[in-house]
Formats: structure tokens, sequence, C-alpha cells
């Protein structure tokens, strides 16, 4: 971690650096003012059944300097109401256009995961008030490494490649437990297809991953004990792990459909196979955008490794399962969402939202209700 | 009576959007052939060369004008709302910068007079033989 704050500060430093030495700067923003209350002892993303801001505000501001005709420079600085406001680089790249066609980008970057992964922090670039949450809500939207774009067109089509490699570190938190996480060795392609009001996008991606999550090192120790390979194969350890997705989209401007997929499997780990879609229309009829929105998130095939253990003798056999299910469960969610919202257009940068979201937890079957309004600026 | 004042604003608004009739300009010199989806790819960013391989410029009115609400429409076929909406993704992943704006037809004009890469749009009336229009 400190040798990634180091690194991550020298390009900070390089793209300031390169700031002062140029006249010519680009000053950019974007704010997103989010407030939500649920209904009564409800709580989700971080809201309650009183008015409140914090969650999912945040505020950010963008310096971009040409450094010369094929090189520019750019840092994005972000304060998130979740993390007391607090402002953090948190991209810091320099990009080298190679040909009209390439680029070359290196830094601290998006992950391009997503179809709305580029812009998935400027509201004002989307419908939604903010972007579903059973997809977009996931540790490792930023990357320390390098990134290829390739654009171009061929009649009506429009297609654009990227490329991106490096590492990726960050806080988390997996079913109430802290903990740190580690991708070392990503490599990811993107493909972005448009024909006439048809968006077709692809991706996929590998990575060795890495969980280090306190409250899971003692039933792991405890069932290294007894099996060193169960517990081996239940850690998150340099252990390989493929992201794919899939979105598609119409949009004729005057009314759209959008869905998207993606999955996570970490075969070697307690990290349950996760696939997530959604599923979203709206209408743009004048300044208003009304729009409706499902979303599902599934990691609940049960608990893996159960058939390993019949080959232990069977006094061993309760305790195990015990472990090895309990070390499990914190991954194991299930739940589906339903949303319905408006967009109204403002003005030309700025955009005012509200949304009712219904969140039902398909395990316990609980149900959360949350209404929420935004304002989403750029500037 | 309400009824009336909002026919007859309807119609004025009709009349007026009616006698302005929306041109691109190119500088005379310019002798690339456009047409209106490559004007389209220009100002929203997609084509930064014409095909003779100089540099495009396109150079937009002021967000408010009732020129640049045309335009968005009629040419990029979206509200000023959406096409500004498509420049804050580019804007904010670094992959473009959204056209300057200009005041007027004559800043317009100025520009495109003196530089082989500008590509501008004004109301029909304003052009002068300094420009040339783009028959699309």
């Amino acid at each position: 971690m400190k040798n990634l704050n180091k690194s991550l500060s020298v390009v900070a430093v390089a793209v300031l650096a390169t700031f002062q030495a140029q006249a010519d700067l680009r000053i950019n923003g974007f704010a997103n003012l989010t407030g939500g209350i649920t209904s009564s002892d409800d709580s989700l993303y971080g809201y309650d059944d009183r008015v409140s801001f914090g969650s999912q505000s945040l505020f950010a501001i963008q310096v971009s300097g040409d450094i010369n005709d094929k090189m520019t420079a750019t840092g994005q600085l972000v304060a998130r109401g979740n993390d007391s406001y607090d402002a953090n680089f948190e991209w810091a790249y320099i990009t080298y256009q190679t040909s009209d066609n390439t680029s070359v980008s290196a830094g601290r970057l998006r992950m391009p995961l997503f179809r709305y992964s580029a812009s998935l922090d400027v509201g004002y670039s989307y419908h939604w008030v903010v972007a579903p949450q059973s997809i977009y809500a996931v540790p490792f939207n930023n990357i320390d490494g390098v990134q290829v774009d390739y654009s171009g067109y061929s009649g009506d089509l429009e297609y654009t490649f990227q490329v991106t490699a490096g590492k990726i570190e960050n806080e988390f938190t997996l079913g109430g437990a802290n903990g740190n996480l580690e991708i070392d060795n990503v490599i990811s392609l993107t493909g972005e297809f448009t024909y006439e009001n048809w968006k077709f996008r692809g991706v996929y991606a590998t990575a060795k991953a890495t969980f280090d999550i306190p409250d899971l090192d003692g039933p792991l120790s405890l069932l290294a004990q007894i099996s060193p390979e169960l517990s081996n194969k239940l850690n998150a350890n340099d252990d390989t792990g493929i992201f794919y997705g899939l979105s598609l989209e119409y949009d004729s401007y005057d009314w759209f459909v959008a869905a998207e997929m993606t999955g996570i499997k970490i075969d070697q780990s307690f990290y349950q196979d996760e696939s997530n879609f959604y599923i979203t229309a709206g209408i743009r009829t004048g300044k208003w955008t009304p729009f409706i929105t499902y979303e599902k998130s599934d990691l609940n095939d049960g608990p893996k490794f159960l058939s390993d253990i019949g080959g232990f003798p069977a006094p061993f056999q309760p305790a195990l399962t015990q472990l090895v299910v309990g070390i499990q469960m914190p991954a194991i969610s299930e739940d589906n969402t339903l949303s319905a919202g408006v967009r109204y257009d403002l003005d030309t940068n700025v955009a005012l939202k509200a949304d009712v979201v219904k969140f039902t937890n398909d395990i316990s079957e609980e149900e959360d209700t949350l209404l929420r309004f935004a304002i989403n600026y750029v500037f | 009576m309400l009824k009336k004042t909002l026919l007859a604003a309807t119609l004025l608004f009709a009349a007026s959007s009616a006698l302005a009739e929306l041109v691109v300009v190119v500088n005379p010199a310019n002798t690339n052939a456009l047409d209106s989806k490559t004007v389209q790819r220009i100002f929203l960013g997609k084509d930064k060369k014409f095909a003779d391989g100089n540099e495009t410029i396109a150079v937009n009115q002021g967000a408010d004008t009732q020129i640049r609400q045309d335009f968005d429409q009629a040419v990029l076929g979206r509200s000023s709302s959406q096409v500004s909406a498509y420049w804050s993704k580019l804007v904010f992943t670094g992959k473009g910068i959204p056209p300057k704006e200009v005041a007027n037809d004559a800043e317009v004009i100025d520009l495109v007079s003196k530089n082989l890469s500008v590509i501008g749009y004004v109301d029909k009336a304003s052009v002068t033989d300094a420009v040339k229009i783009v028959e699309m």
C-alpha cells in the first residue's frame, strides 16, 4: 500500500509539474449532490430513515494540460461524501496520442469494466440517480497501469478496443467484514461497437486476486489444522479470477432500452460465483426523462467444496462442514432491485433527478425502500 | 384567452424559426466533400481530420442560443442537453474536448474565413463571400 501511494504521488507530482509548466490548462469539474431517505427502520446504500446526503454525493475537479502536440496529462481530484469529503487523486495519468486512432495512457485510470465505467462518477452523463449498484458497486474501479485505446469506423459501424494491464489495490467490505484487496497481473480486453441506434459492448479480464479479510483468518487457520488443502482452496491468495461483461443498448433518442450483465469467478477461493445484470428503459420527452430499472445480483450457487468433505473420516465431517460453510457465508447473497425515477434537464449542464428504489434480499426476503433526489452539475 | 395567446406565440415561434435557415460553413479554400454524417462526426469529435488530411476545428455557438439548439437537433439529432451529456463522458475520461463556443454568426464567419480547418454554422442571412456554404 505504501509503495502504491508512493508511485501514485510520483505520477500526481509529474502531472502537477506539467500543469505548472503549461499555460493552457483545461479545468473541468462535476458534482453530484444526492440525498435520500428510506422508509422507517430500513437502510440501503448508507441511507436511513432520516434525510442524509453523505453516502452518494461527490465533488470533483479535473485538470488537464497538453505537454506537447501528442501528450496530455490529466488529474482528477474527487471528494466523496462517504469518505468525509476528503479529496483524493483518484485518477492521474498521461496520455500519448500515437496516431489518429490509437492512444496509450499510463498512471492511475478507471478500470474499463462496465458500459458506464468511464463516466461512472459523472451523474450528468446518464439518466440514473446513481448507476445500478448491483453491477457498478465493485471495490476495484481504478487501476494503476497502462491502457491502449484504439478507435475507428467503417461506414456506419464505429468501434473501440481497449487493452488494460496493471494492478489494483483497495479496501472493501464483504458481508460486514472489512478487508484489503490486491489484484495483480490484471489484463482486460474491451470491445465496443456502435451501429446506428445500437451499441454492443463486451469485456473479458483475468487477474490474480488476494483478499485479506482479518475476520476470516481465525476460521481459515483452524481449518488448516484439519486440512491445509481445503484451507488453501478457500482462501483467496494469488488465485486466478476472471471478470466478464456484455451490454446491449438501443437508443433512438426519443426512448432507449439497455441491458448489461457481468460475472466474476475466482474458483479456488471462498468467493462465490457472481452473476449480475440490469435492464433499464426510459423515454426522453422534452426536458424530462422518466425511466425504470430492474437489477439482479446472484452470489448464491450453494457453498463450494462441500464434495471435498466426503473424503474425510466421518467424525471430522460435521466440524469441517461448519467451517467450510461458515467461511463462505459472508460472501453469499442474492438480491433484486426495482427502481423508477425521472431526470429533468434544467440546463445544458445541470440535471435534477429523483427515484424510488425497492431493494429485496432474496434470501431473507427483507425489503428496503429508498427515495433519492439529486442535483448533477458539470462545468 | 390563454389558448389564443399560446397559439399566437406558437405561430410566431414557427415563423421566426422558419426565417432563420441554418447553414454549415467552411473556408472557401476547403474543397473536401462533406455530407451531414461527416459534419456530425466532426462536431462530435469523432473525425479529427478532413479527407485531405487537414485538421478539423469545429466552432460552436453559445449553448443558450436558438441556432445552437437548432443545430444540435437538426444535425446532431439530439437535444443540447444530450449533446452536453455526451461530451461530459468524453471530457472526464480525457478522450475529447468539446468545440470552442463563440458568441455570434460574425465570429464564426471571422474564424472560418481565417483558417482552412475551421467549420461552423450560421444563419444563411449572415453568410458573406469570406466563407463557403456546405451543401448537405
